[in-house]
C-alpha cells in the first residue's frame, strides 16, 4: 500500500493546453478550408495547388526547424514537439500569406520565425513576439518581390484603400466606386476577394472565434475590445470628416483585422495574463492599427500593431501587478487615459489627411473590331461539316473553324452551328469552344454572339472580345463561311 | 465575468451523488487517539493521567494561551497512553490514547437554556463546550460572537463547495432541530437583522426540506447560492449575499458566518451538555470501495474509517483529510480524525502531464482572492520579494483553484504556497 504525499489540490479540470491547441488548430483549418474553396472555385486548380503548397511548406518548415533544434539540444523530439506546438505557428503563418508568394519565401520566413520568434527566447511560453507575426514581417521586409510567376491576383481591398484613397474618402461617387471595386461591404464580410489566404472572410472568422471563445480556447476580451475599439475610433474619424458609417465597417472588415484579433492578438504567450492587462493591450492594438493605416498609410496595420503591443506586454503586465479587486480602479483609469489619447491622436491623424481626389477620367480605349478583312479571318480555315433545312426558310450550318488553339499548339478547331435566313444571320451557337479557358472560350458569351444576329455578308463587323481578338475572328470566319453558302 | 476581472470562481464536478443519499454508518472503534492540536498553540494543559477512567465528554486537555479551546474524550474507557504520534499536519503531536469500553457512558456536562441565558453566558458556554468551526478551519467560534456588534446578517454556511463532501448536508437533514436551536442561540448572541441558511442551488430537495422546516420562523430563511467553487469560503459567500467586499473580517460588512455543523454541535451541547465528541465524516472518492457518510468518534484512525467503507480500491493512493481542493494529504492512514475534519477523500494516484505555462491567465481569472498566481510564480522564480508584496502573495488562501484550472497542469498552488512562505519568512526577518 502506498500513500502518496501530494500537496493540495488533488483535483484538476479537464481542460488541457494540448486540447486548447488542438481546438485552435481545428478553428484555423476551418478558415483554411474556406480559402481553398474560394481559390478552387474562383481561380481554378493551379491556385488551389498553390494554396496547398504554401500550407505544406509553412507547417513543414516550422516543424522541421523545431525537430532540428530538439535534436541539437538532445531532447526527446516527440515530447518536445507535443509541448511546443510548432504547427500552430505554421498554420497561422500560411494563412497570412498572399496566394502569389513563392514557396521559397514561405520556407525561409517559417524557419526564421520559429528560430528567432520563438526558440532563441527559450521556446514555447517564453517568446515575447508572436512568432507568426515575426514571420510575416520578415516577408514584408525582404521578400515582397518574390512571387510565383503564373499566380496573379488583383489588389486587396486594403491596398486599394491605402494606395488609391489614402484611407479618407468623402466624395459620394468615389465612395460608391470604391465599394463597387471590392464588391460591396457584404462581400468584404463574406470574404470572396483576394487577400492573404485566411484573412478574408470576416464572417467565418467571427463564427469560429465565438466558438473558440465559448470553449475557452481564446480570451473573448481581446477580439471584442480590439475590433470594438477600431470601430469606435474610426466612427469618430468618419464623423469628423463627414464620411458615412461605411468607413468604420470597411476598417474592421479589411486588412485581416478579424484574423489578427481572433487568432494573433489572442496568442496567450505574447499578451498580458490578467484581464485588465489584456483589455489595455487590445485597446493599444486597436489604436495603433488605425494610426498605422491612416497616418503611415500602410495596409499592414494589424500585423505591426500586434508586434508593437507584444513588445509592450511586459510593461502592461507590471502595471497590472496587484490584487485585482483593489487594482480595478487603476486599470479603469489607465484604460480611459489610453482611450482618450487614442481618440485624440486618431482625430489629429485623420485631420491631416487630404480626402482622395477624383482621378482625371481616362479616355475610354477604342474597342477592337473584327471584319472580313481582319488578318486572322483571312488566315483561318473553316469547313462546313453539314447543313440542315429547318423548313421555315432558314438553314443551319455545322461549321468547324480554326482558332487560337490551332494556331498556338495545333489544338482542335472551334465548332459552331450558324443559322441563316434570307442571307442574314439568325443565330450563332457555339458547340465546342476549344480556345483558352476563361479567355478564348468567352466566345460562348451571349453578348458576344448576339452581335451577329441580323448581319449580312456586306456589313459583317463585330466588336472583338477584349483580350480574345483571335478567338473572335474565328467565330467571324465561321459566320462568313455560312453566309457565303 | 467582467471585462477587467475574471469570475473569481468556477463550477466543479462535485461527485456529491456518491454519498448524498446513502445511509449513515456509526463507528465504534476499540481505541481512539485524540490529538492535542490547535494550530499554532502547542502547549495544552493535560488534565488526565495514564490509567484514568474517562467518559464521553470528559475534558482531557485545554489550550488557553491564544484562545480557550478545551479537548474532550470521545469514548468511555481508560487512558492508555499519552504519546507523540503523527498528526495530519505531518508533524509529531501529543495524542491521548484511550481504550474504549464500547459503552459510551456519558459525562454529565452543564446544559443551558438559550431563552433564559444572557448573551455573555452563551458566549462563555460556547467557549467551554469547545465549539470550533466544523467546516475544516477549526477556528474557535465564540471569538466571532464575543465582539459582535451591528450585525446585519448571520450566515449559516451549508454550501459545502468542495467536491465529494456531503457531511453538512447530512447533518442538516438528520439533525435539523438541534441545528435550529443552535442557530437561534447564535441569533441571540449577535442580534442580526436576518439569518440566512445558504445551500447550493443544485440541491433542491434539501432546500425544500429546510424551507418546510422553517415554515413559521421569522427572520430565518434559506437562500440558494450558485453551484461554484469556492462558494463556501466566507469572502465569496458574503460577497454573493451582500455584494460587499471586506478587508479582513466579515464583521466589517456586518456579517457573521458559521458552518451548519457548528450550529448543530452548539445546539447539541446546549441540550445534552455533550461537546464535539463525534462527527459526520464523508468518506468518498474513487479510491474507496463504498463511499458513504460515517458518524465517527474524534480520534478514530483513518485506517479504521476506510475499512468501514469497504477498504481501498487500489495500492497507489492519495488520502486527503477534507476535500480534494484544500485537503492536505497524509503519508500513512494511521492518523486520527479531528473535530474539524468534514471528509476523508481517497483518490487513485493520477499521472500528470505537465507542459510549459501557456500564460493563459486562467489562474488569474479564477483566483477567488483576486491574485495573479502566474505572476506570483514568475516573481518567485526571480526571487523578487518586492513584487511578491505588490502581488499580495500573503492573501493567498491556498484554495487550490489555480492548480485546478491550469490547462498546463502546473502545480500552481504549491508554487504560490512556497512563495508565500518564503515571503512571510523574509518579511519576518526584517
Ligand atoms: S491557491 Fe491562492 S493564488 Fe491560487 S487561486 Fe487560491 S487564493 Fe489564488
Ligand atoms: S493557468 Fe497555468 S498555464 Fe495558465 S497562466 Fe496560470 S499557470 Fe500559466
Amino acid at each position: 500500500m502506498k500513500f502518496n504525499y501530494s500537496p493540495a489540490p488533488n483535483y484538476r479540470s479537464a481542460l488541457s493546453t494540448k486540447r486548447i491547441m488542438l481546438e485552435l488548430l481545428l478553428g484555423l483549418l476551418v478558415v483554411y478550408a474556406f480559402s481553398l474553396y474560394y481559390y478552387a472555385t474562383h481561380f481554378g486548380t493551379p491556385y488551389l495547388m498553390q494554396a496547398l503548397i504554401i500550407m505544406a511548406v509553412s507547417v513543414g518548415s516550422c516543424v522541421l526547424t523545431e525537430v532540428v533544434w530538439a535534436l541539437a539540444n538532445k531532447k526527446n523530439v516527440i515530447s518536445y514537439l507535443t509541448g511546443s506546438f510548432p504547427w500552430i505557428t505554421g498554420v497561422i503563418l500560411a494563412l497570412m500569406m498572399p496566394i502569389s508568394i513563392h514557396w521559397y519565401a514561405v520556407a525561409i520566413s517559417a524557419v526564421l520565425c520559429i528560430l528567432f520568434g520563438k526558440l532563441v527566447f527559450g521556446g514555447f511560453g517564453q517568446n515575447i513576439f508572436n512568432p507568426a507575426a515575426v514571420g510575416r514581417a520578415v516577408i514584408f521586409a525582404a521578400f515582397t518581390g518574390l512571387t510565383t510567376a503564373d499566380i496573379v491576383t488583383s489588389a486587396t481591398p486594403t491596398t486599394v484603400m491605402a494606395s488609391t484613397y489614402s484611407w479618407c474618402v468623402t466624395d459620394a461617387s468615389m465612395v460608391s466606386a470604391l465599394l463597387d471595386s471590392v464588391g460591396g461591404l457584404q462581400n468584404l464580410l463574406f470574404g470572396f476577394y483576394p487577400g492573404a489566404l485566411g484573412e478574408t472572410s470576416a464572417l467565418l472568422i467571427l463564427i469560429v472565434g465565438v466558438v473558440l471563445a465559448i470553449r475557452k480556447v481564446i480570451d473573448w476580451r481581446v477580439p471584442v475590445v480590439y475590433i470594438g475599439s477600431v470601430f469606435v475610433l474610426t466612427s469618430v474619424m468618419a464623423l469628423y470628416k463627414g464620411m458615412g458609417m461605411w468607413y468604420p465597417v470597411y476598417h474592421i472588415l479589411t486588412g485581416g483585422l478579424f484574423f489578427g484579433a481572433v487568432f494573433m492578438a489572442t496568442d496567450p504567450v505574447t499578451t498580458p495574463t490578467s484581464a485588465a492587462g489584456r483589455v489595455i493591450y487590445a485597446l493599444g492594438c486597436a489604436i495603433l492599427t488605425v494610426l498605422i493605416r491612416v497616418k503611415a498609410n500602410l495596409p499592414e496595420g494589424v500585423l505591426y500593431s500586434i508586434l508593437i503591443m507584444n513588445a509592450c506586454s511586459p510593461m502592461i503586465e507590471r502595471v497590472c501587478d496587484c490584487e485585482q479587486i483593489k487594482g480595478l480602479k487603476t486599470s479603469l483609469i489607465t484604460f480611459a487615459c489610453v482611450a482618450v489619447l487614442g481618440l485624440g491622436s486618431g482625430v489629429l491623424a485623420i485631420h491631416a489627411v487630404e480626402p482622395a481626389k477624383k482621378p482625371e477620367p481616362k479616355p475610354e480605349p477604342k474597342p477592337v473590331t473584327v471584319n472580313k478583312d481582319s488578318k486572322f479571318v483571312q488566315d483561318f480555315k473553316a469547313t462546313v461539316n453539314g447543313s440542315t433545312d429547318n423548313g421555315d426558310g432558314s438553314i443551319t450550318y455545322a461549321i468547324s473553324c480554326e482558332g487560337y488553339a490551332v494556331m498556338d499548339h495545333d489544338g482542335e478547331p472551334n465548332e459552331l452551328e450558324i443559322t441563316v435566313k434570307d442571307s442574314a444571320v439568325v443565330s450563332v451557337k457555339v458547340v465546342k469552344a476549344m480556345d483558352t479557358e476563361y479567355i478564348g472560350d468567352r466566345i460562348t458569351d451571349a453578348d458576344f454572339r448576339e452581335q451577329f444576329v441580323g448581319l449580312t455578308l456586306e456589313d459583317l463587323e463585330v466588336e472583338a472580345l477584349s483580350g480574345a481578338t483571335i478567338s473572335s475572328s474565328s467565330v467571324l470566319k465561321a459566320v462568313m463561311t455560312a453566309l457565303e453558302q | 465575468m467582467s471585462l477587467f476581472k475574471g469570475p473569481m470562481r468556477t463550477h466543479l464536478n462535485g461527485h456529491k451523488d456518491l454519498t448524498e443519499h446513502g445511509e449513515v454508518v456509526s463507528l465504534n472503534p476499540s481505541k481512539v487517539s485524540i490529538p492535542l492540536f490547535a494550530g499554532a498553540d502547542t502547549n495544552p494543559e493535560i488534565l488526565v493521567n495514564v490509567g484514568d477512567e474517562v467518559k464521553v465528554g470528559t475534558k482531557i486537555a485545554q489550550f488557553s494561551s491564544r484562545f480557550v479551546i478545551p479537548v474532550f474524550s470521545s469514548v468511555s474507557g481508560k487512558v492508555e497512553a499519552i504519546e507523540d504520534q503523527l498528526h495530519q499536519s505531518l508533524k509529531k503531536v501529543k495524542h491521548v490514547v484511550i481504550a474504549s469500553d464500547g459503552k459510551f457512558t456519558k459525562e454529565s456536562n452543564p446544559t443551558i437554556d438559550y431563552e433564559k441565558a444572557s448573551k455573555e453566558e452563551l458566549v462563555d458556554f460556547m467557549m467551554n463546550a469547545g465549539i470550533i468551526g466544523c467546516g475544516g478551519a477549526g477556528f474557535p467560534s465564540y471569538v466571532k460572537y464575543k465582539f459582535a456588534k451591528d450585525v446585519e446578517k448571520l450566515i449559516i454556511n451549508a454550501v459545502e463547495c468542495e467536491p465529494y463532501i456531503t457531511s453538512d448536508y447530512k447533518t442538516v437533514e438528520l439533525h435539523f432541530d438541534e441545528m435550529l436551536l443552535g442557530i437561534k442561540a447564535m441569533q441571540k448572541m449577535c442580534e442580526p437583522k436576518e439569518v440566512l441558511i445558504a445551500i447550493k442551488k443544485s440541491h433542491p430537495e434539501l432546500i425544500q426540506f429546510v424551507n418546510e422546516k422553517l415554515n413559521g420562523e421569522k427572520d430565518i430563511r434559506c437562500v440558494s447560492v450558485p453551484d461554484v467553487y469556492p462558494m463556501g469560503w466566507e469572502r465569496t459567500l458574503v460577497y454573493e449575499l451582500t455584494k460587499k467586499r471586506y478587508d479582513k473580517l466579515p464583521a466589517e460588512v456586518g456579517c457573521v458566518v458559521n458552518n451548519a455543523t457548528t450550529a448543530y454541535m452548539f445546539g447539541k451541547a446546549m441540550t445534552t451538555g455533550e461537546p464535539i465528541v463525534s462527527r459526520m465524516l464523508t468518506v468518498s472518492g474513487d479510491g474507496v470501495k463504498e463511499p458513504k457518510n460515517v458518524e465517527v468518534p474524534v480520534g478514530t484512525s483513518f485506517h479504521e474509517v476506510v475499512e468501514a467503507c469497504g477498504g481501498y480500491t487500489g495500492e497507489d493512493m492519495v488520502v486527503c483529510f477534507g476535500g480534494p481542493m484544500m485537503g492536505g494529504t497524509v503519508t500513512t492512514d494511521a492518523v486520527s480524525v479531528e473535530r474539524q475534519n468534514n471528509a476523508l477523500t481517497v483518490l487513485k494516484k493520477q499521472a500528470i502531464d505537465e507542459v510549459a505555462c501557456l500564460r493563459c491567465g486562467s489562474c488569474s481569472d479564477h483566483c477567488p482572492s483576486g491574485l495573479q498566481p502566474v505572476r506570483i510564480n514568475q516573481a518567485a522564480k526571480l526571487k523578487d520579494n518586492e513584487r511578491l508584496g505588490k502581488l499580495r502573495v500573503d492573501k493567498c488562501i491556498e484554495c487550490g483553484m489555480c492548480t485546478y484550472v491550469c490547462p498546463s497542469k502546473i502545480a500552481v498552488t504549491e508554487n504560490v504556497r512556497r512563495a508565500k512562505r518564503a515571503y512571510m519568512m523574509a518579511n519576518a526577518k526584517k
